[in-house]
């Protein structure tokens, strides 16, 4: 009886967790790209991340909390695999080659090479460059999953978008 | 938001993972229950009582043994400083002969 009680749990419990996958699984694996810029890196610890929301499942009441957490776990597992692995995914962002075609808006281009230079950024303007551009969070929502003070956060987005913009105005000048 | 901003926006916008991402995740979850339900069997009901002497039985072995080690160290500890003794007297003793028979040569 206490067992069929706790399959009927357990069949509940799961199918709620699905859900939460299926609603949150392109965020997180967004994250983890964006921060790392290698696919199977990335899923590899999108799914880490929703491992542990499986354990931790029955301590997230809310829709709200559960993207919450998620956002914060990703982007501590995004910096603690680059620390732990060493992994330099992209080249430094001063050692960046200029693109060898003309950048336009909208051009498939100019988006890839946004995304390898943020990948180039040092880890916490990158992480905080993906939470306000990929997930549309302001600085104070920033602040609390990475747990850093406001004026940090609004100091790294600062700094890295001065050094995108002259990165990208260089190569724009160059190309002119 | 200025174009510049609108383009980072654009070029970070979500991407989905690889179509069989939700599945393998769902399966590994599996994975992770069936260990946990394996292990929480262990300790539930009558298999409890059966962890609990096994668990018993292995304390007091490792504990016998422990003991058993202590006093062989102890035992070996105690011929070896017995031996130490021993040739520390017939060192002493073979000094003082040595001694008397300098100490006869030279009042000859």
């Amino acid at each position: 009886m206490t067992e069929a009680k706790g399959c009927v749990v357990e069949a509940g419990r799961r199918s709620t967790f699905a859900e939460a996958l299926r609603a949150n699984q392109a965020m997180v694996f967004s994250i983890a790209y964006h921060f790392l810029r290698d696919r199977p890196a990335a899923e590899e610890l999108a799914q880490d991340v929703f491992l542990q929301l499986y354990r931790s499942f029955e301590d997230l009441d809310s829709d709200s909390h559960i993207t919450f957490w998620l956002r914060r776990a990703a982007s501590n597992r995004a910096i603690d695999y680059l620390r732990r692995r060493k992994f330099r995914a992209a080249i430094a962002l001063e050692q960046a080659p200029e693109p060898s075609t003309a950048a336009v808006e909208d051009d498939p281009l100019l988006n890839r090479r946004l995304r390898a230079l943020i990948a180039s950024l040092p880890e916490k303007q990158r992480i905080a460059m993906v939470l306000r551009f990929q997930e549309d969070l302001m600085p104070e929502e920033i602040s609390k999953i990475l747990d850093m003070p406001v004026r940090t956060v609004k100091s790294h987005l600062q700094r890295a978008l001065a050094l995108l913009r002259e990165k990208i105005g260089r190569s724009m000048g160059e190309i002119r | 938001m200025n174009d510049f901003e609108k383009q980072i926006r654009d070029a970070l916008a979500r991407k989905e993972p690889s179509p069989g991402f939700e599945a393998r995740v769902l399966a590994a979850t599996r994975r992770v229950e069936a260990r946990s339900s394996w292990w929480n069997g262990l300790f539930s009901g009558r298999a409890r009582w059966a962890s609990a002497v096994v668990a018993a039985v292995v304390v007091i072995a490792a504990v016998g043994w422990r003991h058993e080690r202590d006093v062989e160290e102890r035992a070996a500890g105690e011929a070896a400083k017995a031996r130490l003794e021993q040739a520390l007297k017939i060192t002493s003793v073979k000094l003082a002969k040595i001694q008397e028979k300098v100490e006869a040569h030279e009042s000859n």
